[in-house]
């Protein structure tokens, strides 16, 4: 195997909580209240439906090809050539996702902090952070989530308990007004930020307790759901209906925040979870693309890959988007169907081939013994 | 021609291997007259060459029992001649049978020193000379026998200078590696506790001894410690500084992978928790590996003090170990960038002291914070006497003189002041060098990228710290790979009776340190 280091599933549900909400809590609360209404709340938890079956996905495949990684197991299911072409759309899709991470990423910080530091700079030097987290394997990475994510968790938490005084719970009011509908409607783009979960298919090979690997999953999806709930309640306890107007509900919410006329503008504290946080997601996306790429192409080190893939990514995420309204535009409308069709539509199309493949070669395997 | 074409080419090898050229001129002296020849001239003919030239070291011929012809050999100031007299030269001289020489009687019957080996190498020979044991080589005899009676000047066990404790034992090592050993044997009385001895260094062959509890400490790691000590090939060996670079993981990392220490009582802890101590001779800083950051963040005395004390110190010093590394540029970087952070009236009173100030912020922070450093730099290796010296023009310059003449805000001293502070709250000087290093670079990206550029270089200290290992061990242990059990003596300093178990990283080998339930507890018959 490429990658020597072993990972807990702990570390590896650790790792993935800010993967998925790192760039959630940005742009998906006001996205989420645009379709739902008061309602947005209700919609993480139907959305992590699909968590949970993305997880139970990666899990089933792994199963069945327990030391392969997705890249792997497409040329085993699939055969040579199928696999190939799927792999490579893998491979693409990857370096596009992870260049609008890096995108949003940009667009956020010289939106709200440098506003006259070049884009370039921006995105560089986040993607040096995580060539050097990249470089260091996954072990690395593991070890560096269990540092970060408890301590943006907590400063997370830490923003909302210090806005509980200027929440008015009228404006959750009614709920289900125009009943399931809406909620269900708001929950279809973070679905397609839950179907980033089957980017654990890439760490389940190197669990060190893989019996613990489905719970931990789904421990994850869960403490994800439950921060996305807290969000939504937040931003709509606090804007209302406003809440779909803005573009980053949760900074604007932190700027609410005064107490005792000291504890103020906490911006600074939102947006070091968010910097923190996105390096936890660009790392655990663009290590997944190093190391496919390199299982792809045979290679038996991943670590050359880390550089020239580290480029590709800061010239993908500036092509991704022109502007972060046409971003958001995207990630509002089609991009739910194109992360969901990647995401869960072609894990479940190899999950039937495999499972096919299997029962078929055991059947063939009784009748000749 | 041919001979100088043979000379270039003998110098040509030479210059290509001078550590196996430096060996062989070892073996040559050395290895060419393995044995002691029974003859005592020749002896002394071949021990005289070899000390060509060493005016201390001297030669007493004597006879035993009025007949056979004997040879003393020490150098001087290094062995105990009063002790001489009396129990080597007086008992041989006065001896009567003297027919009868033989080592083994002499040793067993005759001798009255309680320290003598017999020798049987010119190896040997000079090894204990050298290292101020006297050997006596006897005529007719092919074993000589040194004699321990090594004494030389040497500082008595006084308070560790650069560790010091309000509560706790106030004896620190000495130079002496014997009397280091001794102190921690005196500590830890179970002959489980084993020393290993090597020498390292051609010229100064230098001891090295290797400490571990047998049943504690990880056989693989004594092996790993075995074998990066063998492969040290040095001249000579000053300080355990220069093994600590030899066998480090990571020689290019600003933070120490071991730890030093100057007192028996930390480095008997250690022992205790399966880690291995590497005593060197003529320094009192032993090495403890493998370390973790959080044991450099700790100090004996957390141990020695109640624990809701310890665990509040441990709080602060850990918030005052980021204050340390962010201070500065978190200064430099809301000045700059972020100034809609600070509430109003402070920013105000910053503002009117910044007024007449010709630099930017990040300007004046170098500034302040290069002459603190050379300050401290200055206050260290100045003789004690001119060091108050420094302290007043040191407080005059970066203090008062430097903001009336308004060269740098008032602020921005606090912000020095604080910093240097916190430092010196961290009880590891190598640990708190490490903060002062990265203080810089830190600093930069603050000026250029605001929090930003603080964010993304606490992620790559981060990132860093994560790759970085200790023997094996992984530097950020217990925390990330986290073990939840050992968080009690991370985040807090739990009672002692609480603290059941050894750090597993270093002490899976023998689990247990205590036995349960001795928390104290009201007498069960007490109403």
């Amino acid at each position: 195997m490429i990658e020597q280091g072993k990972i807990s599933s702990a570390q590896m549900a650790i790792m993935m909580n800010p993967s998925i909400l790192a760039t959630v809590i940005l742009l998906v609360p006001a996205i989420t209240a645009k379709n739902a209404g008061q309602d947005s709340w209700i919609s993480p938890i139907w959305a992590s439906v699909i968590g949970y079956l993305t997880v139970l996905l990666a899990y089933m495949l792994n199963k069945l090809y327990p030391n392969q990684t997705l890249i792997e197991y497409c040329d085993l299911i699939l055969g040579k050539f199928l696999g190939k072409v799927v792999g490579a759309l893998f491979l693409f899709y990857y370096l596009h996702v992870t260049g609008i991470i890096v995108l949003e990423y940009g667009e956020f910080v010289l939106g709200t902090f440098l506003t006259h530091t070049p884009m370039i700079i921006i995105c560089g030097s986040m993607m040096i952070v995580c060539a050097f987290a990249v470089y260091g394997g996954l072990e690395v990475i593991g070890r560096c989530s269990e540092i970060i994510v408890p301590v943006l968790c907590l400063l997370y938490l830490v923003i909302f308990l210090l806005l509980i005084k200027d929440l008015r719970i009228q404006n959750m009011f009614p709920i289900m007004e125009k009943g399931l509908t809406p909620s269900l409607k708001g929950s279809i783009v973070p679905q397609s930020w839950f179907s980033e979960f089957i980017i654990v298919s890439f760490f389940f090979p190197y669990l060190a307790d893989k019996d613990k690997g489905l719970k931990w999953g789904f421990i994850s999806v869960f403490s994800v759901m439950f921060l996305m709930v807290i969000t939504n309640i937040t931003t709509i306890l606090l804007f209302g209906k406003l809440t779909s107007e803005l573009t980053y509900p949760v900074m604007v919410a932190a700027r609410y925040i005064s107490i005792a006329d000291f504890l103020e503008h906490l911006e600074s504290i939102v947006m070091a979870i968010w910097v923190a946080g996105t390096f936890v997601k660009i790392t655990v996306f663009y290590y997944s693309l190093v190391l496919g790429t390199a299982q792809y192409f045979k290679l038996s080190d991943y670590r050359p890959m880390v550089l020239p893939i580290g480029f590709l990514l800061v010239l993908f995420g500036i092509w991704s988007a022109p502007n972060l309204q046409e971003l958001s535009h995207f990630l509002g409308t089609s991009a739910a169907f194109y992360f969901l069709s990647f995401q869960v539509g072609i894990p479940i199309f190899l999950l039937c081939i495999a499972l096919v493949r299997v029962k078929w070669l055991q059947k063939k395997g009784s009748m000749s013994g | 021609m041919k001979r100088r074409r043979e000379m270039k080419k003998l110098d040509f090898t030479h210059r290509l291997d001078i550590s196996k050229s430096l060996d062989e001129e070892k073996t040559q002296i050395l290895n060419e007259n393995d044995a002691l020849s029974s003859s005592l001239i020749e002896n002394e003919k071949i021990l005289k060459s070899i000390y060509q030239d060493c005016s201390d070291v001297v030669y007493r011929k004597f006879l035993i029992g009025r007949e056979t012809q004997a040879l003393l050999i020490y150098i001087e100031g290094m062995s105990n001649i009063e002790e001489m007299d009396k129990g080597v030269i007086s008992p041989l001289i006065q001896l009567e049978n003297v027919n009868l020489v033989n080592i083994q009687i002499l040793l067993e019957e005759k001798l009255t020193v309680s320290k003598a080996t017999p020798t049987s190498s010119f190896q040997d020979v000079i090894q204990q000379v050298s290292s101020g044991n006297p050997v006596i080589l006897i005529n007719r005899q092919i074993q000589g026998i040194s004699v321990g009676l090594g004494k030389w000047e040497k500082r008595a066990v006084e308070e560790p200078m650069a560790e010091s404790v309000v509560r706790g034992p106030r004896e620190g090592f000495t130079e002496t590696i014997a009397v280091n050993t001794t102190l921690i044997r005196r500590r830890i009385k179970s002959p489980q506790l084993k020393i290993k001895k090597m020498n390292i260094g051609r010229y100064s062959q230098t001891q090295v001894a290797i400490l571990y509890i047998d049943g504690l400490a990880d056989k693989s790691l004594i092996e790993e410690v075995n074998n990066r000590l063998g492969r040290i090939k040095i001249d000579g060996i000053m300080e355990s500084g220069y093994i600590e670079e030899f066998i480090e993981d990571n020689p290019f990392s600003p933070f120490p992978q071991i730890l030093n220490t100057e007192r028996p009582d930390i480095a008997s802890a250690s022992l205790l928790e399966g880690r291995v101590v590497i005593m060197v001779d003529g320094t009192p800083f032993s090495l403890i590996v493998p370390t973790t950051l959080y044991s450099l963040l700790q100090s004996a005395e957390d141990y020695y003090q109640r624990a809701i004390i310890g665990t509040l110190i441990r709080w602060l010093r850990y918030s005052f170990f980021l204050i340390a590394l962010l201070l500065p540029s978190s200064y430099v970087a809301i000045l700059t960038f972020h100034q809609e952070m600070v509430p109003t009236t402070l920013l105000l009173s910053v503002a009117k002291s910044r007024e007449e100030v010709p630099f930017p912020a990040l300007i004046e922070a170098l500034i302040m914070e290069v002459t603190f450093e050379a300050l401290r730099e200055a206050g260290i290796r100045l003789p004690k006497q001119v060091g108050s010296a420094v302290s007043i023009v040191g407080a005059l310059v970066i203090g008062q003189a430097a903001v009336s003449s308004g060269l740098v805000s008032a602020p921005m001293v606090m912000v020095v002041a604080i910093t240097g502070i916190a430092s010196f709250s961290i009880p590891r000087y190598n640990a708190a060098i490490a903060l002062r290093m990265l203080r810089f670079p830190i600093m930069f990206l603050a000026g250029t990228l605001g929090l930003l550029g603080i964010m993304l270089s606490l992620i790559a200290i981060i990132v860093h710290l994560s790759t970085l290992r200790s023997f094996g061990v992984p530097y950020l242990s217990p925390m990330a790979p986290m073990q939840y059990s050992e968080m009690k003596d991370v985040l807090l300093r739990a009672p002692w009776w609480s603290l059941k178990t050894r750090p597993h990283l270093t002490g899976a080998y023998n689990q247990y340190r205590q036995t349960n339930g001795q928390n104290p507890k009201p007498p069960k018959d007490s109403e």
